[in-house]
């Protein structure tokens, strides 16, 4: 009887050697002398990529690996092929291996496709026999029949992948082990090598994907592995995963957000002193997806200055990251250069792409202007912000009733907006599914 | 002896891979493999040219120069070549130790084996150049016998040094890059420093050529020499010297080697 578990990783951990600072003899004298890389190396020269990262795999599993760059996926992804050894704690894997970590590694550009099969099947691991009685498959499943006898340097890259991915299936390991290879290729084969591995998870295989397409991970996984900083940040359910580093990716994009922010509008201000008054500046009009940088401009007589924009989250504290259906506050501070009776306060908010999703003010809003002669905070609150993931850009202006502009900011503000569902779309609203008859559903 | 073993699984691999050596490397010349047959033809046309017509040779042990030079070459150049490119042979498949699970004592010897089939394909030229110059084409006839059964053991001999030397070069190119520019230069002075050119029993006594005489090379290629020009049995003394080289550059290689093993998928 074999063991249920087909991976069985515990403590994992793997250290690089920083190749700045070359100091061969100290690499060749650790590896001559036994000891994994690294271990006789100063900290200052190395990388830690994975720390303590312990999981079982079980037999028949498709098995998620999702984190950000850098947080140890390929890492772990080639430990698990077998193709780099921890430097501590163990790692066991159960039956053949076949790692789709580059497809097509190993082709020869000179010889023909056919020729490149065969010899990549001996590579992972089959007999010549075995390949001779898989090639009519191996080339049906490429659809590249008409050009299997060419040489490889003809073929596109696509068709490069297609080759290379049918070879690798066709291998029938007992672990499957997948990296970020299906991206590449047209999308029927996408698709064709997505049906591939769910019908080897169908057959019992164990499967070990590591992507960053989350749908992808959420479609056909059960269960992930959420890696941090090489450290495990999570192991379960796929949903939940999915959803704590989608709140961490936003929660690190706010951070950022709010340091670009700030920096933003100290920009801004020094800028105000050279503002062109009366008329927006050509080139701020008909880009079609302008940086942040070069869309915020300035300009307006500056018979009232806006002094500071704020985003405020419900809580009241100042942040530049939501979560769809929260509601969002814009603080406007400002200030008039003498006391005025005519003034508008008015936001627009923006795609990247330059689209507008909403623009209003006081006065489409029914405020009459009464009073304004000192400095002041207008908050605008948008009970819920219905929208869809993704970064967005605020206009803020003070301007006259006849539309002449005091202070028109544009792209006061940046901001992103996430959401625990994958949703399409800019708008993202609060909705409901009915049924009458004989349809039903269970809520996951 | 488990890696041993492992290796011998891995021969259908091998095979193929030398196989694809050969293809690509006619791949889109006319006269394909022809050209490994040509080029010793043309080397040897070129050498009787020079020493027969422009620098007769005044030694009498080495005459006809041509035929004699051309005996130690093909053998020197199965080296120099095998070991070129053994050396180089995990930098260049790089993206196989980085990507699949690939056996890496398996490059180099691809590089000596591939090597080695140029030598083979070489070799008819050689029997009819011998054939030739016992029936006195060069001027002297040599003699030709049953020295040439010698042939297939010097051959395997020489796998076996060149595939120890190339396990271990390669390993260490991973880490030194070095050693490939290194290498031409160590390979042209153990040109000289082989008995290729001459034989050691016409150097002048003492001083150096008592040094040449514990060059590792010089058993195998004076064995060469034996077996292929002088038509004679080379001394147990010089079979014993060979052997012991090659077993011990095989041994030592194959041990370097494996200790390097886990850095190369990161090092390459």
């Amino acid at each position: 009887m074999r063991s249920p578990v087909a991976v069985e990783a515990r403590d994992l951990s793997k250290v690089y050697r920083r190749w700045g600072r070359s100091r061969s003899f100290g690499s060749l004298k650790s590896a001559l002398l036994g000891r994994g890389l690294g271990k006789a190396l100063e900290p200052s020269e190395t990388v830690q990529a994975l720390s303590g990262v312990s999981f079982d795999v079980k037999r028949g599993e498709t098995f998620g690996v999702i984190g950000a760059n850098g947080s140890g996926k390929s890492t772990l992804l080639k430990l698990v092929a077998g193709l780099f050894k921890p430097t501590s704690g163990t790692l066991r894997v159960d039956g053949k291996v076949s790692a789709l970590i580059e497809l097509g590694a190993g082709f020869h550009p000179e010889i023909s496709g056919r020729e490149n099969v065969v010899i990549n099947g001996v590579m992972l691991g089959l007999t010549r026999r075995e390949i001779e009685r898989k090639l009519p498959s191996i080339v049906e499943f490429s659809g590249l029949s008409g050009f299997i006898d060419e040489p490889v340097k003809t073929y596109s890259s696509g068709m490069y992948v297609r080759l290379g991915f049918a070879v690798a299936v066709h291998v029938d390991p007992e672990v499957l082990v997948v990296d970020e290879v299906l991206a590449v290729g047209d999308e029927a084969f996408a698709r064709r090598c997505l049906d591939t591995i769910k019908e080897f998870s169908a057959r019992g295989k164990t499967i070990f994907f590591v992507s960053h397409s989350l749908v992808l991970v959420e479609e056909i996984c059960d269960r992930v592995l959420y890696l941090s900083g090489g450290r495990s940040a999570g192991l379960g359910d796929p949903r939940e995963m999915l959803a704590a580093y989608r709140l961490d990716v936003s929660a690190g994009e706010g951070t950022r957000l709010l340091a670009e922010h700030a920096a933003g509008q100290e920009a801004l201000r020094g800028e105000t002193a050279a503002a062109t008054p009366g008329s927006p500046p050509e080139e701020a009009g008909g880009e079609a997806a302008p940086a942040p940088a070069e869309r915020a401009r300035r300009w307006g007589d500056r018979s009232a200055t806006i002094d500071e924009v704020r985003l405020l989250g419900s809580e009241g504290g100042e942040r530049y990251s939501f979560r769809t259906g929260e509601a969002v506050t814009v603080e406007i501070s400002a200030s008039p250069a003498r006391p005025l009776s005519d003034f508008v306060f008015g936001i627009g908010l923006f795609t990247p792409e330059d689209v507008c999703i909403h623009g209003s003010n006081t006065e489409i809003d029914g405020l009459e202007p009464a009073v304004f002669d000192g400095p002041a905070r207008v908050r605008l609150t948008i009970a819920r912000c219905d929208l869809g993931p993704g970064t967005y850009l605020l206009d803020v202006a003070v301007h006259a009733r006849n539309g002449t502009p005091y202070d028109y900011w544009r792209g006061a503000c940046r901001f992103r907006v996430d959401s625990a569902r994958t949703e399409a779309g800019i708008w993202a609203p609060e909705r409901s599914w009915a049924t009458e008859g004989g349809v039903s559903w269970t809520r996951t | 002896m488990e890696r041993l073993r492992d290796l011998w699984r891995h021969r259908a691999l091998v095979g193929v891979l030398v196989a694809r050596e050969m293809k690509a490397r006619y791949r889109g010349s006319v006269l394909g493999f022809f050209w490994s047959l040509l080029n010793p033809l043309l080397m040897l046309a070129v050498y009787t040219l020079v020493f027969q017509l422009l620098l007769p040779n005044r030694s009498p042990s080495t005459t006809p120069y041509a035929l004699f030079l051309f005996c130690g070459l093909l053998p020197w150049n199965w080296l120099s070549a095998s070991i070129t490119d053994a050396s180089s042979s995990l930098l260049t498949h790089g993206a196989l130790l980085r990507k699949i699970l690939f056996p890496a004592e398996v490059l180099p010897a691809v590089a000596v084996l591939a090597q080695g089939v140029h030598f083979l394909l070489a070799l008819p030229v050689l029997l009819a150049a011998l054939v030739a110059g016992a029936l006195g084409a060069f001027g002297t006839p040599v003699p030709l016998g049953w020295a040439l059964l010698q042939v297939p053991v010097l051959m395997l001999l020489q796998a076996a040094l060149l595939f120890g030397t190339g396990l271990f070069l390669s390993a260490l190119t991973v880490h030194f890059r070095d050693v490939k520019d290194l290498l031409q230069t160590v390979l042209s002075v153990l040109f000289f420093a082989t008995p290729i050119l001459y034989t050691l029993k016409d150097l002048p006594k003492g001083g150096v050529t008592g040094l040449l005489a514990w060059n590792p090379l010089a058993p195998l290629f004076a064995a060469w020499q034996d077996a292929l020009f002088y038509g004679r049995f080379a001394p147990l003394s010089t079979w014993g010297a060979a052997t012991a080289v090659s077993l011990v550059a095989l041994a030592a290689g194959w041990s370097f080697f494996h200790r390097l093993r886990d850095s190369f998928a990161e090092a390459v």
